[in-house]
């Protein structure tokens, strides 16, 4: 682990003393040991803040798809993880990103922890959580401590994993990590959901998306979602999405990013995470993701060539009549 | 709804309770389905009259987020159509149109609306009595259903 942290601080230093990059972002600690947090650094000599550990859950392309960096025409670094990587290689499938300016150092990825499921586990605020091996320690405030295997409290999506190296890099932290052999893509907890009837998923859905607030948390943590103040989210002209505070509405609203990163959106998670109320939106991504493969063998971001799936159209599509 | 009332009367169908009434809306492009629809009009087809049509230039215009947007509003079903694949008046929109009409498709269910409630069809200009048997399949199994109470959706 610390290997891959050494390096990225090496390479991050190089490329900001060598005058390659303006900035160089990254993950650093947070206020305490227990989280990690982006890290704009701009001097060679601040790298020693940058961290790498199974708590980087950040995809820190989200900050490479806007429009207007600071300065304009800035060449930025950035790390990215195998998930992040598919992001990236979306957003330059559609030249969203200008390959030119930017400067990407991967770091080959173990899975992800996820943090509220430690602090799910004591009453108490988490404090510290330090690694050994594949022992995850978290103690809290008034010193409580416990130990997980790390497997128990990734990601469901890390579980799921098929592609942990990142497909495009400048540079790498790391050798890469043994891939599966078979990338059959898999979906995780959504077959429970599929399961449902139409009225039990109605249900289900009204409850998870109540207690939305329409934060854009969501939209803004998307790495690849990219219409920032014309989309039709903010918009009152289309009203495609009301004012109203309703749960039609809610889910209306979360449709019109699914539907709009559809071709893009590899499930990477950071809508979930960014979620404060922790609406299950990996639900609806991963299963836009399961249909598109289904329809086309399509995986969005696995490769530079391809075009996304909506942006193209074959004569013979497998659906529809002909 | 009154006028529509006596239409109905007039044409010979009764008109049904308010509340097991279905709502359908159609959308449909103007250069095919539109053509169709009209058509079937003229020659005076009998049709379920639980058809509402919106007119698009090109079903390729047509974001699936126009559907969904008829569900929340309380659509009890939604029926696209447009060229058949290789008529488009503009060449390729409705390739395009096929792509996200299937995802559409294939996500509805998963919203907990039931897949006979949301169609994508093609029905050309002279195909006047497939738009005929098209409708009246839809909103059939539309009504079969019944109205829709969804709470997410």
């Amino acid at each position: 682990m610390s290997d891959r942290q050494a390096k990225i601080r090496e390479l991050a230093g190089a490329a900001l003393a060598e005058d390659r990059v303006d900035y160089f972002i990254g993950w650093k600690q947070g206020i305490n040991s227990s989280e990690a947090i982006p890290a704009f650094v701009r001097n060679a000599d601040e790298v020693d803040q940058l961290v790498w550990n199974p708590l980087s859950h950040h995809n820190l392309t989200a900050f490479l798809k806007r429009k207007m960096p600071d300065p304009p025409n800035a060449r930025i670094g950035v790390c990215v993880k195998g998930c992040d990587s598919r992001t990236l290689v979306a957003l330059l499938q559609e030249d969203l990103v200008d390959k030119e300016r930017i400067y990407v150092v991967g770091v080959p990825c173990d899975g992800i922890i996820d943090r509220r499921r430690v602090e799910k586990e004591f009453a108490d605020e988490v404090v510290s959580i330090s690694f050994s091996g594949d022992t995850v320690t978290a103690t809290t405030r008034c010193g409580d401590s416990k130990d997980f295997a790390k497997g128990d409290i990734t990601f469901d999506h890390c579980n799921t994993c098929r592609y942990p190296n990142p497909f495009y890099a400048d540079d790498m932290a790391a050798d890469p990590v043994p891939e599966p052999e078979d990338r059959t893509p898999m979906w995780g907890t959504i077959e429970e959901f599929e399961a449902l009837s139409p009225a039990e998923k109605d249900a289900k859905l009204a409850d998870a998306f109540e207690t939305c607030i329409r934060c854009f948390a969501c939209i803004h943590a998307c790495p690849v979602c990219v219409c920032w103040d014309q989309c039709v989210n903010r918009s009152r002209r289309p009203a495609l999405v009301g004012q109203r505070v309703d749960t039609k509405e809610n889910l209306m609203f979360q449709m019109v990013h699914m539907f709009h990163v559809a071709g893009r959106c590899p499930s990477c998670g950071a809508c979930d995470r960014a979620c404060p109320v922790e609406i299950p939106l990996y639900l609806l991504h991963r299963k836009m993701n399961k249909e598109l493969y289904d329809m086309l063998g399509f995986e969005p971001g696995v490769s530079l060539d391809e075009k996304p799936a909506f942006q193209t159209f074959k004569l013979d599509d497998p659906f529809g009549e002909h | 709804m009154a006028q529509a009332t006596d239409m109905r009367q007039a044409a010979g169908t009764t008109p049904p309770d308010a509340e097991d009434e279905v709502k359908v809306v159609g959308i449909v492009c103007n250069w095919c389905s539109y053509a169709g629809a009209d058509g079937a009009g003229t020659a005076r087809l009998k049709q379920e009259f639980e058809m509402r049509l919106l007119r698009v230039p090109c079903t390729g215009r047509i974001d699936p987020l126009f559907a969904i947007k008829a569900f929340e509003k309380g659509a009890d079903g939604v029926l696209i159509s447009g060229c058949h694949p290789g008529d488009c008046h503009y060449s390729e929109g409705n390739y395009y149109a096929r792509r996200k009409f299937e995802l559409l498709d294939r996500m509805l269910p998963f919203l907990g609306v039931e897949s006979d409630r949301f169609e994508y069809t093609w029905v050309s200009a002279s195909e006047a009595a497939r738009w005929q048997k098209v409708v009246n399949e839809f909103v059939g199994k539309v009504k079969a259903l019944g109205p829709r109470e969804g709470r997410a959706l």
